[in-house]
């Protein structure tokens, strides 16, 4: 395929669309909450995994079991569950990350009866031997769980192979993300799309169509402008994508919690498979659903910042998200200390009117010149 | 080489032009913002002013909440840079500038060289905006430029609330049936915009010189308990409103110089 159709392969990912075509296959399908669930063990059991983040949509029936200052995300699932469009999958699997999502789990048993709830409790001290022991407890209820809501059964040897295809997948996102922001063809949008579809696509496919567009990419002419390294929880909203694609702003790196953090970590390949992903899971940090008393994140955020020459730091702020507006102050202060421009932007799954965050945008640009 | 800034803002419409990057020849007002005429009008004004035609002018930067609406801009920039360039330009040194306008707040950190380092925004949110005022004005028959004058008589400023507009109109009423004086009361309204935008100040590091731009900081009283607020003396000057389309004009005229 020639670049221009790889890239319109990606944004073509609806998951609507995506989600008749595999069930029309047979397939069961599956969906995962943010902001980590354990996909290799819905993939190896045959099961196809399907990230949902809600949508940018106007909230109505779900606001009957949220109160009205709540992440929107997890509102937003709620609102599409209850409208029907999930309908056909067989179950949803929610982890237990934080406050909102503790709620959505809860609330989803009541608000959508018809697709299973599926609990991954996750320990918040997950880096010793007693944590890890604990997430290998959640990942069996999750096991145990998925084969009464789907019949379908689980493998350690098949879960081998699955953490294999997820690790393949991993090392490509690590790469896209890295040469995205340096060649001029991919747009804000386009690197979007490529993270979201990720999501939608199981990883065999998705990881073929990467590594196609990886090496359409070589050659072609290179970005220039201005870059940032964007940071949050979610940054597809068209209205902001299009504005930085408009500003000429290209991403340098990502340490958005639906796009790079996602892939930072590998399983390791060796030793028993649930082991092997509770210390992959052991082994995440830089993310603040993810317990860490040194924060050391806000000294990643700038050493990423340093590392890839970009101009400053963009955090997306997903509005009434109590973690990351912990860390925002962190961050802030980080990068104050270290001369590096900041900006936070709030956002919001119901925003209609997105004049002053371009607004702030355009001055942020605007101190960059 | 002439340079002409246009800010249209959302209850307002100013025009500023520049000679060389200097001297401002001619400042327009219209109270009318976007979506109205009063751009057009503010901008035909500017031009009457100087016996000119657009020909005569050598760019045009568009700012405030319109700027993308005039098509005839050679230029776009956001009001934040245009109000720190207008403010800088106005009080040389000046490290915090305050922009109190129609429909939100905005609150800049300028740093030694008069470059913007730092801002924030209000939340989507009328309290501690002109809009507030607005409203309180309608409710107790008065203008907002009498605001000033009636505060100033006040012995004991009611207390009114700074989170939610709604909110402060019935707690405005009740003041009133209980029998506060008005002037307590409009004391009140305008300590309840400074403590607003004041809080939005203080997520910065606010260093003095600061003065207020915007509509509402032809407020004196505002301005005062601002002050009293921040414990710094707020600077005003009259063309405090027109700072943003003064501001665009120096950016044409630095666009225009680079090139």
């Amino acid at each position: 395929m020639e670049l221009r159709e790889i890239l319109e392969a990606f944004r073509a990912a609806d998951p609507a669309k995506m989600k008749e075509r595999y069930l029309a296959e047979g397939k069961k399908i599956v969906l995962t909450a943010p902001v980590y669930t354990p996909e290799e063990i819905v993939h190896s059991m045959g099961l196809v995994p399907m990230g949902v983040w809600g949508a940018d949509t106007l909230l109505e029936r779900s606001k009957r079991y949220f109160p009205a200052f709540i992440c929107s995300i997890a509102q937003s699932i709620v609102e599409l569950g209850m409208r029907g469009t999930y309908d056909g999958a067989s179950a949803i699997v929610i982890p237990s990350l934080c406050d909102s999502l503790k709620v959505l789990g809860q609330n989803w048993k009541y608000a959508v009866p018809s697709i299973p709830f599926v609990p991954m409790t996750y320990p918040q001290n997950r880096a010793n031997e007693a944590g890890r022991a604990f997430a290998k407890a959640g990942y069996l209820r999750v096991i145990r769980d998925l084969e009464a809501a789907t019949g379908a059964k689980f493998s350690t040897d098949a879960l081998a192979n699955s953490l294999k295809v997820y690790n393949e997948h991993n090392a490509v996102m690590r790469r896209f993300a890295r040469e995205a922001g340096k060649y001029a063809a991919v747009s804000a949008y386009d690197r979007s799309a490529v993270f979201k579809s990720a999501f939608f696509m199981l990883k065999e496919e998705h990881t073929a169509l990467v590594k196609e567009l990886l090496a359409a990419l070589e050659g072609t002419e290179p970005a220039s402008g201005p870059s940032v390294v964007t940071t949050g929880i979610l940054a597809d909203s068209p209205a902001l994508l299009g504005k930085l694609d408009e500003l000429g702003l290209r991403i340098a790196a990502d340490d958005v919690a639906a796009e790079s953090r996602q892939y930072r970590t590998d399983a390791p390949e060796t030793g028993d498979p649930l082991d092997a992903l509770a210390a992959k899971f052991a082994a995440m940090g830089d993310c603040s659903v993810l317990l860490d008393p040194s924060k050391h994140r806000a000294a990643m955020l700038v050493d990423t910042v340093r590392g890839t020459g970009a101009s400053g730091l963009l955090l997306l702020l997903t509005k009434f998200c109590d973690p990351e507006e912990f860390d925002l102050v962190i961050i802030k202060k980080a990068c104050a200390e270290a001369g590096i421009p900041f900006l936070s932007v709030e956002l919001d799954r119901q925003m209609v009117n997105f004049g002053q965050a371009e607004t702030m945008l355009e001055a942020f640009c605007e101190r960059l010149d | 080489m002439l340079t002409l800034g246009i800010d249209i803002g959302s209850t307002t419409a100013k025009c500023a032009v520049l000679e060389d990057g200097r001297e401002f020849r001619a400042l327009t007002l219209r109270d009318s913002g976007v979506g109205t005429d009063g751009p057009q009008a503010a901008f035909e004004d500017a031009l009457t002013e100087l016996g000119m035609s657009r020909g005569d002018i050598d760019c045009v930067c568009a700012t405030g909440y319109g700027r993308a609406m005039w098509k005839d801009a050679d230029l776009r920039a956001s009001e934040l840079t245009c109000h720190c360039l207008g403010g800088v330009f106005v009080f040389p040194g000046l490290r915090t500038l305050i922009d109190v306008g129609g429909q939100d707040a905005k609150v800049i950190s300028i740093d030694v060289g008069g470059n913007m380092a730092e801002f924030v925004m209000n939340d989507k949110c009328a309290a501690g905006t002109g809009r507030f005022l607005d409203v309180m004005a309608a409710l107790l028959h008065r203008t907002v430029d009498s605001f000033a004058e009636a505060a100033a008589r006040s012995k004991s400023p009611a207390s009114i609330s700074n989170t939610c507009t709604v909110f402060a109109e019935s707690e405005v009423i009740s003041q009133l049936a209980a029998g506060a004086a008005v002037e307590d009361v409009i004391a009140g309204i305008c300590r309840s915009v400074a403590t607003r935008v004041g809080s939005l100040a203080r997520r910065l590091d606010v260093k003095a010189p600061v003065c207020m731009s915007g509509g509402v900081a032809k407020n004196a009283a505002v301005r005062a308990a601002l002050s009293e607020y921040l414990h710094v003396p707020v600077l005003y000057d009259e063309r405090a409103q027109l700072f943003g389309a003064m501001g665009a004009a120096i950016y044409a005229a630095g666009r225009r110089s680079k090139e």
